[in-house]
């Protein structure tokens, strides 16, 4: 049940997706928030927000990461060497290469800053740049850039899950069942 | 602070008692250094502790007044604990490289009901001219006429790009709003 086979999801790796999925667009609305709104005190607790949010993501990230290498997800479904497929391998590597990134680039841009990171409003993580303003502007520089990486990664996933949807090839369907339809 | 002499001038009835140079320490525990500034639609406030204050009034020449202020920008607290912590941090005062902030004046003169003190204002280690304006008043339990125990405000502004102090540009404002309630006491 929690547990990846050979041909469908564990429980686990689906509740990681589907929470992360959550959590991602949450992160991504919020990002985009804040970006364009003037700070003051009335929204100051959204970046708290924004930090916590990016930290749980980043865990969520790595714990899935360990998860599967205890616990191989299955491959997609079809042939490994179809271009759909190549393409689909191609896209989840580049949104987990993004995941790990896009939340470090943030983290470290806020320590470059000089200001305490701090989490769940009162835990301050370790500083892992210096202070800085060539770390921080390239850090929130390559956060943006990141951040639309990902979105575009993001369009192209949803849209490829979309066809294979409208196909019925079970790949949807395993990733919410768990299983295909002819399991 | 010396603007706050100059106001004792004003006071006719105690220059009398008072025509020299009289030296004035501060009473730390009932003075403060209050600052304001934009931060978005509101306001960031804080305190900064005065370490040093040497203060010369001359009640008969208010030219002759001097005032001399140190602060100490490591003790600045801020209405909320990030601002404090971008205030000192290196892109804005820089507490680690620059402790102090000092301001000494050059010239007092009185205006109106208070006083203009001008004066070489020194933050990061870039020293500008400023002008603060003075107000006193005798402290309280203290007979008119008596000057040993004076209240002095003095109000003015900094742009902190003048000093280097250009952090959080695009959140915080520019201009620095200082307001300063000294007690002082005479030592001589």
């Amino acid at each position: 049940m929690w547990r990846n086979t050979p041909t469908r999801f564990g429980l686990l790796t689906r509740a990681l997706h589907w929470t992360m999925a959550l959590l991602i667009f949450a992160l991504l609305a919020l990002g985009t928030t804040l970006a364009n709104i003037q700070p003051g005190l009335a929204n100051l607790w959204l970046y708290g927000l924004h930090k916590t949010l990016g930290f749980i993501a980043l865990s969520l990230c790595l714990i899935r990461l360990i998860w599967h290498f205890y616990s191989p997800p299955p491959p997609p479904i079809g042939p490994a060497r179809a271009l759909t497929n190549r393409l689909a391998r191609a896209t989840h590597t580049a949104i987990y290469l993004l995941l790990l990134a896009l939340p470090l680039s943030g983290w470290v841009a806020s320590a470059a800053s000089g200001l305490d990171v701090v989490i769940f409003g009162h835990i301050t993580l370790p500083a892992i740049a210096p202070v800085s303003a060539a770390w921080e502007d390239t850090g929130f520089a390559l956060h943006g850039l990141l951040t639309k990486a990902l979105m575009a990664l993001l369009v192209a996933h949803i849209a490829g899950a979309t066809l294979r949807g409208l196909k019925h090839d079970g790949t949807l369907r395993r990733m919410i069942h768990g299983s295909t339809s002819t399991d | 602070m010396r603007a706050l002499i100059l106001m004792l001038a004003l006071a006719s009835p105690a220059t009398t008692a008072t025509a020299t140079p009289t030296s004035y320490a501060l009473q730390p525990a009932l003075s403060s250094v209050g600052f304001e500034t934009d931060f978005g639609p509101d306001l960031i406030t804080g305190r900064m502790p005065v370490t040093r204050a040497d203060l010369t009034l001359d009640f008969a020449n208010v030219s002759a007044s001097h005032v001399a202020v140190t602060l100490n920008v490591q003790g600045a607290e801020a209405s909320f604990p990030f601002a404090a912590q971008a205030m000192k941090g290196p892109k804005v005062l820089d507490s680690v490289d620059y402790p102090e902030i000092r301001f000494e004046s050059t010239a007092v003169h009185k205006s109106g009901d208070g006083a203009t003190v001008e004066g070489r204002v020194t933050i990061r280690g870039v020293t500008h001219n400023m002008v603060m304006q003075a107000a006193f008043w005798r402290q309280k339990g203290h007979e008119a006429g008596d000057l040993s125990h004076l209240t002095i405000r003095l109000t003015g502004a900094v742009n902190r790009s003048d000093f280097g102090a250009t952090g959080w540009a695009d959140m915080v404002g520019d201009q620095v709003r200082l307001d300063i309630l000294a007690r002082i006491e005479r030592t001589n």
